[in-house]
């Protein structure tokens, strides 16, 4: 079995990977990294649960060989919150309680922090895009939907 | 002034009456709760400790909820059926109350006080006028702490004045929304091994053999093979290499059918299939009884109609595949479970592999959301069986995808037929309901290995195995089947449909789901025929002022918003099993020219008793709405004579953000009342409520779910 070896950046820190030419980032965040908030829920870029964002966009991370994000900024939901602070959209999810099993809930922040970067008050088609493809089973849409327009809310308050 | 009122303990006092069963102060300043209650997204968590929290006045963030063990937290048999909050909380509550009715009878003999000159204060009780203190950290170490018992009946005091507006935070969101919560499947063990099954193409596959190149590369992959007969797994202690050999194996390996799928479509089955057919009388239970035939009304003063509603087999799709881990030394198991029913396991493991259950100790670590009966006990088996071969190892086994899709036991599809007449005063005088379709009860059980899907592959016993129809009240094909209107005379029939082609058990709900869309789709044709208000209609047939209540509120909720530009609303209520929460349900929806259904806005009244977590029942039912919502628009198993198709989430369909509603709960709190299980009772009205405006959306009816484009189309066309 081939084995090749190079180095990943993942929320900041820079690590040493030795692992086969074709092991998906998932496994390289779960199992070298220890970062496991980021799911395996398809294995199939089908369902979102791992998603992370490289260099600030959003990837799903199940199917695609880690040696591609060589010389890129990864950042997992671990990293999304900094020096324990949480980001304002940690922060409204956690103020609505929207999650129930909350499997699929780190693929959804992760989703929300690019648009949110991006965007400062995104419109319900930019939302809706964003989401499109970040499955939940619980039916945690209704909260998470307002934890969002709470985002936007204050967002517009502070302007 | 503050009302008094006397409440049942309920179902799990009844096996463990002791205050110490519930609750321990053994942390200073901490109170931790014991509940066999299994949290799985539904806050049961939080609801305990908020009810823990307002009963002893301690702070909820002081309150833990013990991590549910086999051998340490009390047997409250399965998570299931919306009992949770009914059984679990009410014995909560009840410790509670008598600990602290006891705690201040301790406190004012210590203190040398009257009870009502103690101050209260998170726990600790106070002279006013002096330092004297004692706290109920204090009385837990006395003696009469541990021989503290809880009667069946208790008076509790109202809490009218509670404020259940403001926020709670969940127990587990912190963690949660920073990625930090552990699921089972994040375990990780030293020399860990990571497996996965090597399915066969379907139930019906008996292995004959395997190409030994295979061999070759299992050992250059550091992977191990296990056979059983037809049952086969591949182990190894690198995750992906593990996944990654599934294909190759599976091409290396000679299988024979030894029968088909199916050999018609779903809806002919049930319809020509062999049944027990049973008599559901008034109350929901089921009895072996001759069947009368349905009554014909053929006069001018009497209108008959009739209705038919099929639902496909559902599946309960985790976005999590089912994951459990397990170890074996020496005669013992730890296991890891995400099952509703851990503490069946450990019965039915112990008599599986002829161990004494003190030898088997089974952690519940949280999974996906299941909603049911899903692949988490299979799954559970499978590792146990693993870890036994491979003892002295940690055993991590996940389902894949595929797995998931097309192994767990699906909510049955069915058949409702139905036949009603109205008499000149438009009041319904007669009402006939069968509900045909496969069991919802094959949870696993001591003695019916056969229950778990791996058990036929691991003996090469394919024999279809047949189960009876179960009798007890709203048990799962016959529940919900008997309305809860006041029709004058009713014929209610349950048909248990053997030989269908897919593995089936419970799925949120069971039969309600069915059963409630059939009755209110049904209940409003029949207004519509009459020309009269859907509310009204309903309120005519109604006795129960509690669900009169909830419809007049459903209706004052809908009438504050404005109806949507070419927008159509329906509205169906039920209350689950007739004795679980009351819940009405409004629907707006637009229909576009391409028949593509889009949900504007929804309203949910619900009727669960005394609050104990407000945020918990919203979620709870607006969840549950999404779901069904999800079910009724989008959702079918597919399969054919050889296979079942929908493998993965392009060939199975749930709903997306881009289709939710804006969504209006009205919670009623009926203080003094019994808490009742909220989980399931949304999704029958939601299926209804749909349909309904569905209904008057086309002005057709239409009878299959799920209500997509492909089927609108195809029954619009005739």
């Amino acid at each position: 079995m081939s084995k090749t070896e190079y180095i990943l950046n993942v929320n900041g820190k820079s690590k040493n990977i030795v692992s086969s030419e074709d092991k998906p980032l998932l496994y390289i965040l779960r199992d070298d990294f220890k970062l496991t908030g980021t799911k395996l829920g398809c294995g199939l870029e089908q369902c979102g649960s791992c998603a992370v964002l490289v260099d600030g966009s959003k990837i799903l991370s199940c199917n695609r060989p880690a040696i591609e994000f060589v010389d890129k900024e990864i950042t997992t939901i671990e990293g999304i919150s900094k020096n324990d602070v949480l980001n304002e959209i940690q922060q409204s999810f956690k103020e609505f309680n929207a999650a129930q099993c909350g499997y699929c809930t780190s693929g959804i922040i992760v989703s929300l922090t690019e648009l949110f970067n991006k965007k400062e008050t995104p419109g319900k088609k930019e939302i809706i895009e964003s989401l499109s493809g970040q499955l939940c089973r619980c039916g945690s849409h209704a909260s998470v939907l307002k934890a969002i327009n709470n985002i936007i809310k204050l967002r517009n308050k502070n302007d | 002034m503050i009302n008094k009122y006397k409440i049942n303990t309920g179902a799990s006092v009844k096996d463990y009456n002791k205050v110490s069963d519930w609750l321990s102060f053994e942390i200073p300043n901490k109170i931790k709760i014991s509940s066999g209650k299994v949290d799985i997204g539904q806050h049961i968590s939080t609801t305990l400790a908020l009810i823990c929290s307002r009963e002893l006045g301690i702070d909820i963030n002081s309150i833990f909820v013990n991590k549910l063990n086999t051998d340490i937290t009390p047997n409250e048999g399965i998570t299931a059926s919306s009992l949770s909050v009914p059984n679990s909380g009410t014995a909560i509550r009840s410790a509670s109350i008598i600990f602290k009715k006891n705690f201040l009878d301790f406190a004012a003999k210590s203190l040398n006080l009257n009870i009502n000159n103690i101050n209260l204060e998170d726990g600790v009780a106070k002279d006013p006028n002096s330092n004297a203190s004692i706290s109920f950290w204090d009385f837990s170490k006395a003696e009469e702490f541990l021989k503290l018992s809880i009667p069946e009946i208790i008076e509790i005091e109202d809490q009218k004045n509670f404020d259940h507006s403001s926020h709670v935070e969940t127990k587990f969101i912190n963690s949660i929304v920073k990625g930090e919560y552990k699921f089972l499947h994040d375990l990780r063990f030293d020399d860990m091994l990571h497996a996965r099954i090597v399915r066969p193409p379907s139930y019906f596959h008996k292995f004959l053999s395997i190409n030994n190149a295979i061999h070759k590369y299992l050992k250059d992959h550091n992977l191990k093979l296990y056979i059983k007969n037809s049952f086969i797994a591949v182990l190894g202690n690198d995750e992906f290499e593990v996944i990654k050999s599934l294909n190759r194996i599976k091409n290396s390996i000679e299988w024979e059918q030894v029968n088909k799928l199916a050999n018609d479509k779903i809806f002919n089955l049930i319809d020509q299939n062999s049944k027990d057919s049973l008599i559901v009388k008034r109350g929901g239970e089921a009895f072996r009884e001759n069947i009368p035939e349905i009554k014909s009304y053929n006069n001018v003063d009497h209108k008959t109609l009739t209705s038919e509603f099929n639902k496909p087999y559902l599946m309960h799709g985790s976005i999590g595949p089912s994951a459990s881990c397990s170890f074996y030394k020496n005669g013992k198991f730890i296991i890891y479970s995400h099952s509703q029913a851990i503490y069946a396991l450990k019965s039915i493991l112990s008599n599986a592999f002829n161990l004494n259950e003190k030898n088997i100790t089974l952690h519940f670590m949280p999974g996906a959301g299941c909603y049911g009966h899903n692949g988490a006990d299979d799954v559970t088996y499978e590792a146990a069986l693993l870890s036994k071969e491979f003892e002295n190892k940690y055993i991590l086994l996940k389902w894949t995808r595929e797995d998931e899709n097309c192994w767990e036991p699906y909510g049955s599809a069915s058949k409702n037929k139905l036949t009603a007449t109205l008499d000149k005063n438009n009041k319904i005088i007669y009402w006939s309901s069968e509900a045909y379709s496969d069991t919802y009860l094959t949870r696993p059980m001591v003695g019916k290995l056969e229950y778990f899907v791996s058990q036929r592959f691991i003996n090469n016993d394919f024999k279809k195995y047949k189960v009876e129809p179960r009798t007890g009240a709203h048990m799962g094909i016959h529940r919900n089947l008997d309305p809860i209107y006041n029709f004058k005379e009713t014929r209610l029939v349950k048909n248990l449909v053997h030989d269908l082609p897919l593995r089936t058990s419970a799925l949120r709900t069971l039969g309600a789901f069915a059963n409630t869309t059939a009755t209110e789709t049904f209940m409003d044709d029949l207004c519509i025929e009459a020309n009269i208000d859907p509310f009204e209609f309903r309120i005519n047939h109604l006795d129960d002022n509690r669900a009169i209540d909830l419809l007049n509120d459903l209706k004052i909720q809908m009438e504050k918003n404005k109806p949507s530009e070419n927008g159509f609303r329906g509205i169906a209520f039920s209350r689950y099993k007739n004795s679980a929460s009351y819940c009405a349900v409004g629907v707006e929806l637009t229909v576009s020219d391409n028949v593509e259904v889009e949900l504007k806005q929804a309203w949910i009244s619900v009727d669960a008793g005394e609050v104990a977590f407000k945020e918990g029942i919203e979620a709870q039912v607006e969840g549950g709405f999404i779901q069904a919502a999800s079910w009724s628009l989008y959702e079918q198993v597919n399969f054919d004579n050889n296979e079942i198709l929908s493998k993965d989430w392009d060939g199975y369909k749930i709903i997306e953000f881009d289709n939710i509603p804006l969504i209006n709960t009205s919670v009623i709190n009926r203080v003094g009342f019994p808490y009742l299980g909220v989980g399931e009772a949304v999704a029958g009205p939601t299926g209804a409520s749909i349909s309904n405006a569905l209904n008057r959306a086309l002005g057709e009816r239409i009878k299959s779910m799920p209500f997509s484009q492909e089927n609108i189309t195809k029954q619009l066309l005739g």
